[in-house]
């Protein structure tokens, strides 16, 4: 066992550092007050080669594997989680459908501006009657000679409103359901048809776009369909797999933010005489935090040493999922907490923090998903299959 | 045309935290990153290479215990990148002022040397001048940009109230000041392979015995390190407190006792 | 023991309840939105009786027990956490204040003005170095003649923007004293608004004191007397903002669990499911221990007994089961949970106040604590 990071990691550590440092740490606080979806910024980290991160180098992409990914996503939610929400939903969703199912010719003309940063990506699967219920979808695919006519709509769909590239989930035979009746397609979104109803106004991750979308007649053309006709509904649950692993690393991001604004505030700020490093409450707190964020850490490393070496590890994507988002909740509401008042105010990133972390455990599958995968996963082992 | 870019390393500022009341530098964590002026020259340099199809050889300033930031510039954008091989060598800028010119001398000459016209941890800044007067080439110092026209390099130099524009010609050693441009960031797929030494780039990056450069006889530094030190603390000042007008009069007070003795 | 709200409690009830959810529910989402706390908002809460609600007759107030204010408190933050924050720190911390304290002078002044809602109050304790130890405040007061002179900087004030007289904690010759300074009073400048992760109808400002002269006779009790006001104060605070505690968590189960009958995933509505009945039931046993700790320590008040550690418990206790229990509640809407147009994420930022507002949660516990060693004889000190 070896549990350093290969030297070509920390280097890649080190560079996203400093592009964090630079394009994404001094837009943090303002795109969130003032809701705007940073796309310039979008451009610049993609310029750096590190939207392609996981991808290979064939496609544009790095080639540093998931674990590039996942440090990646670790160094841009430690400073903004709406950029890292936006960098995830194009890599670790949205493109990443492609990269997994995607043919050679949908590679080259799909992935790999993606790869490059030049274009963006959505993944489009969740509608207002399908949440957790994902094979509940409606929008409808219909074969028409050469192409598929799209009808139906999107809800929640980050990058929505401004990718270039989607995938959209559609229900290609109704007799079927998920298995065999649901299929993927890559659409591009200046196609006709193709509609941004909404933008949400939500109370974190402000500085991303979570759009509703309308499908009225999309044609999609039959070489753009992603896999095989009625697997769509099995490709998309890959890439889920993916997004959930990266969401861990995310929240290692999330924490370790936590973490340091704690310490740095609780060994200046004084109170009673004392610092507040002094108070076992504020040290016991600190303690915690730090236990659950080398946990986390320990978690989502070896599930991507998992995914980088062709092990299965679904069972552990959903298991980094579900602890990573309670661990930067819970981290950064006491991190708050330690801050007094001023862990209230939107001076204080705690309070940005405090609001984004809570969609953690809600999107790309929430906590109750992540344990039912769980579960369903430990009882088939036993021979026994859940129901949801 | 070739470039060498001269270059060191520093404790990456953001993972330290300098305790003044402690004596003590606490290293949160231990990475080194180029130094700030260094990074610029090797910006210039690739800029001029843009501008004029060059080729950027990077040479390092000191003795390097690994070739990290070697490979740092190569995933920038450096075509070629040596590294000084041999057991512990000691050297202050004297002796690799030798060994800088019998590898430029190796490499087969060139028309441009750039580095960083000052460190950020030892505040050093004599290797450009002395790079110059050992290749007797003309040298322009604290540069904030460069370019190569016609032959010659021009230079933008601050001059008391502004800036002035300043040519020597090729070959020539300048040296750049920290801040003055903003260096790009390493090229994504370059980085993943010089640290995975594969592909091309895997061959940019050369050891050289420095035994075979230089004699061993030369390797004697004329300056040795002793130890480092906080500055002396500044004085503390005095807090003032009352009404506005008290204030200014017990400021202005202590200003003249200040003044006077 | 009789566990049962009287009769005309329970009117109360009724009451507070029909106009919280007529007059005030349909404005909250907007006010938070606009971070404003418009005049007419408070104009009709005055107009029920809410700015006066614990004060006397003589004075126009409503001469509520404390168990039917813990049930105003309850019913406003139902609807809007901000607005039972303003009208808690309003009666509770400054206009019980001059009730207890005041002269009769002084009383005349101000009640009647503060029942009517002509004068908002605002209770200026913290500071930017005394926040959980606010007893290590810094604010001067120096006598001069028959006037005091007050210098220093408050934070955090509840209702900085909106208030008309402000009571001031400060440092004299015999301790610490409370001060009753009007809004227009020279020296006094309410600055920065903070910008505030939940609460935001409601405005906390800085208030800068300057030369800031008030005659002698503003003073609240006597010279170096303020501690005991404010800590009192603090105490009835705390069991109001329980109450608004209860409020929103009682509330929130509401939302959530209608929410949840309605929402279908599975082909049922996700009401069927373990998972979402497990979160409303631990929600709903959570804000019940909290609802009965709330009235106990509002009618503990009423019987004229100190709550001191009531109050400290309560407030502990209420801050959690509020953050819990909107957080479970999010969670049961899953991503509407997280949209601001629906009430859910509103309640949950609101929530949150509650571990820092009114003394945060661990100098509760350590007050608690305090008692608990104080009763074998060994002295904690926070
Ligand atoms: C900001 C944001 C961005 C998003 N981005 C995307 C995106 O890019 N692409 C995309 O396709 N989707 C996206 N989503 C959608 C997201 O994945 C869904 O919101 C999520 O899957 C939950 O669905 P829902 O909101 O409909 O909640 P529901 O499914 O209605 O769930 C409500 C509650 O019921 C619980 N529940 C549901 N079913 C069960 C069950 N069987 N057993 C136990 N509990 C259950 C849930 O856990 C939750 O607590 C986004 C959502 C948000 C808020
Ligand atoms: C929304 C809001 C409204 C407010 N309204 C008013 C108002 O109207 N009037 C007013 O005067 N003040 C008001 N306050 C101020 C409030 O009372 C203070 O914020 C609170 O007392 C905490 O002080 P602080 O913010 O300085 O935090 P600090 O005192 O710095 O505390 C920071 C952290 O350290 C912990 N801590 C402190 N001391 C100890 C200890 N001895 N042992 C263990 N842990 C400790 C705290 O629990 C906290 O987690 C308000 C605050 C908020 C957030």
């Amino acid at each position: 066992m070896d549990f350093t990071l290969s030297p070509e990691h920390q280097a890649l550590r080190r560079m996203i550092r400093e592009v964090v440092q630079n394009e994404v740490a001094p837009l943090a606080a303002e795109i969130d007050r003032h809701h705007i979806v940073p796309i310039e910024t979008m451009r610049k980290i993609g310029a750096t080669g590190l939207l392609g991160v996981c991808f290979p180098q064939k496609y544009g992409g790095m080639g540093a594997g998931e674990m590039g990914y996942c440090i990646l996503m670790e160094e841009v939610n430690k400073v903004c989680t709406s950029t890292g929400t936006n960098v995830g939903a194009h890599i670790g969703i949205g493109a990443m459908a492609i990269y997994l199912d995607g043919n050679e010719e949908q590679k080259r003309k799909y992935l790999t501006p993606l790869a490059r940063g030049e274009k963006f990506a959505a993944f489009g699967l969740t509608e207002s009657g399908a949440g957790s219920d994902a094979a509940a979808i409606r929008t409808r695919a219909v074969r028409e000679g050469d192409s598929w006519i799209l009808d139906g709509g999107k809800v929640f769909i980050t990058n929505g409103g401004y990718a270039d590239t989607i995938t959209i989930l559609a229900v290609t035979d109704p007799t079927l359901g998920a298995r065999g009746g649901i299929t993927a397609f890559i659409a591009e979104t200046d196609w006709k048809g193709f509609k941004v109803a909404r933008e949400e106004d939500k109370m974190g991750i402000r500085g991303t776009s979570t759009a509703e979308l309308v499908f009225e007649e999309l044609r999609v053309p039959h070489e753009n369909v992603l896999g095989k006709v009625g697997e769509g509904f099995i490709i998309f649950m890959k890439s889920l797999d993916m997004g959930r692993l990266t969401l861990g690393a995310a929240c290692i991001g999330g924490s370790e933010m936590a973490v340091d604004s704690a310490v740095r505030w609780a060994k200046t700020r004084q109170q009673y005489g004392e610092e507040l490093a002094h108070k076992q409450s504020v040290q016991w707190k600190i303690a915690n935090m730090a236990t659950e964020l080398e946990a986390l850490r320990s978690l989502v490393y070896r599930t991507a040493w998992l995914v980088d070496t062709g092990q299965p590890f679904s069972q552990l994507a959903a298991m980094c999922k579900l602890y990573g988002s309670e661990v930067a909740s819970r981290a950064i509401d006491m991190a708050l907490q330690i801050h007094g008042g001023l862990g209230f105010t939107r001076d204080f990133p705690l309070e940005r923090g405090f609001r984004d972390a809570r969609i953690g455990e809600i999107y790309e599958g929430t906590s109750e998903v992540q344990k039912i995968v769980i579960a369903n996963n430990i009882f088939r082992e036993h021979g026994v299959r859940v129901r949801p | 045309m070739r470039i060498i870019v001269i270059l060191g390393r520093v404790l990456d500022p953001a993972g330290i935290t300098i305790n003044q009341r402690a004596g003590r530098i606490f290293v949160n964590r231990e990475e080194y990153v180029i130094q700030p002026a260094d990074r610029c020259a090797l910006e210039v340099a690739l800029r001029i290479k843009d501008a004029t199809a060059a080729e950027v050889v990077v040479l390092p300033r000191g003795p390097l215990p690994d070739d990290d930031i070697l490979r740092q510039a190569l995933a920038i954008g450096a075509d070629r990148a040596v590294y000084f091989t041999r057991e512990r060598f000691k050297a202050d800028e004297a002796v690799m002022v030798r060994l800088l010119e019998a590898a430029i001398d190796r490499l087969g000459g060139a028309d441009l040397v750039l580095t960083g016209a000052t460190t950020l941890d030892s505040g050093q800044g004599q290797l450009g001048p002395r790079m110059a007067a050992a290749l007797d080439w003309p040298q322009i110092l604290d540069a904030w940009q460069a370019e190569v026209v016609d032959g010659a390099v021009q230079a933008v130099r601050q001059d008391g109230t502004g800036y002035v524009t300043v040519e020597a010609a090729l070959p020539a050693v300048v040296t750049v000041v920290p801040g003055a441009v903003k260096p790009r960031y390493p090229d994504g797929v370059r980085l993943v392979n010089i640290y995975k030494n594969v592909g091309e780039i895997a061959a940019a990056l050369e050891r050289w015995e420095v035994t075979d450069l230089v004699g061993v006889d030369m390797l004697v530094p004329l300056v040795e390190r002793r130890g480092q030190d906080f500055p002396p603390p500044r004085e503390r000042g005095v807090r003032l407190s009352g009404a506005p007008d008290e204030v200014a009069v017990a400021a202005a007070q202590a200003l003249q006792k200040r003044m006077n003795g | 023991m009789e566990f049962a709200l009287n009769e005309e409690q329970r009117m109360f009830q009724n009451m507070f309840r029909d106009f919280a959810a007529k007059d005030i529910a349909p404005h909250a989402e907007e006010i938070d939105h606009e971070e404003t706390m418009p005049a007419s908002i408070l104009s009709k809460a005055a107009n029920q009786g809410f700015l006066g609600a614990t004060l006397p007759e003589e004075v126009f107030g409503a001469a509520l027990d404390g168990v039917s204010y813990a049930l105003m408190i309850e019913e406003v933050a139902r609807a809007c956490v901000s607005l039972s924050v303003v009208t808690a720190a309003h009666v509770s911390m400054v206009a019980m204040s001059i009730l207890e304290a005041g002269s009769d002078a002084q009383k005349a002044e101000w009640l009647e003005a503060m029942s009517a809602g002509e004068v908002i109050g605002a209770f200026a304790l913290t500071e930017p170095d005394a926040g959980s130890d606010a007893q290590s405040l810094q604010t001067r007061a120096v006598v001069d003649g028959d006037e005091v002179v007050l210098g220093g900087v408050k934070t955090w004030v509840t209702n900085g923007g909106i208030a008309g007289l402000f009571l001031v904690f400060a440092r004299g010759a015999e301790g610490i004293d409370a001060y009753l300074v009007p809004q227009d009073t020279p020296g006094l400048t309410v600055g920065y608004r903070e910008p505030t992760l939940g609460l935001r109808s409601a405005s906390f400002n800085t208030v800068y004191l300057e030369g800031c002269r008030v005659p002698l006779t503003n003073r609240l009790g006597q010279a170096g007397g303020g501690w005991d006001i404010a800590r009192r104060a603090q105490d009835r605070m705390a069991v109001a903002l329980a109450a608004a505690g209860l409020g929103v968590a009682t509330d929130a189960i509401a939302v959530a669990s209608k929410y949840a009958t309605e929402r279908i995933q599975f082909d049922v509505a996700i009401a069927h499911k373990q998972a979402i009945q497990e979160f409303v039931a631990n929600a709903y046993i959570e804000t019940e221990a909290l609802r009965y700790l709330v009235y106990r320590a509002a009618w503990l008040s009423d019987q004229g007994q100190s709550v001191s550690v009531e109050a400290s418990t309560v407030k502990a206790f209420a801050a959690r089961v509020a953050r819990n229990v909107t957080n479970m509640m999010v969670q049961v809407m899953g991503g509407y949970g997280f949209m601001e147009d629906y009430p859910m994420a509103r309640k949950y930022r609101d929530a949150r106040s509650l571990g820092i507002i009114g003394g945060p949660t661990e100098v509760h516990q350590l007050r608690v604590a305090q008692k608990i060693f104080a009763d074998l004889d060994v002295e904690i000190k926070l």
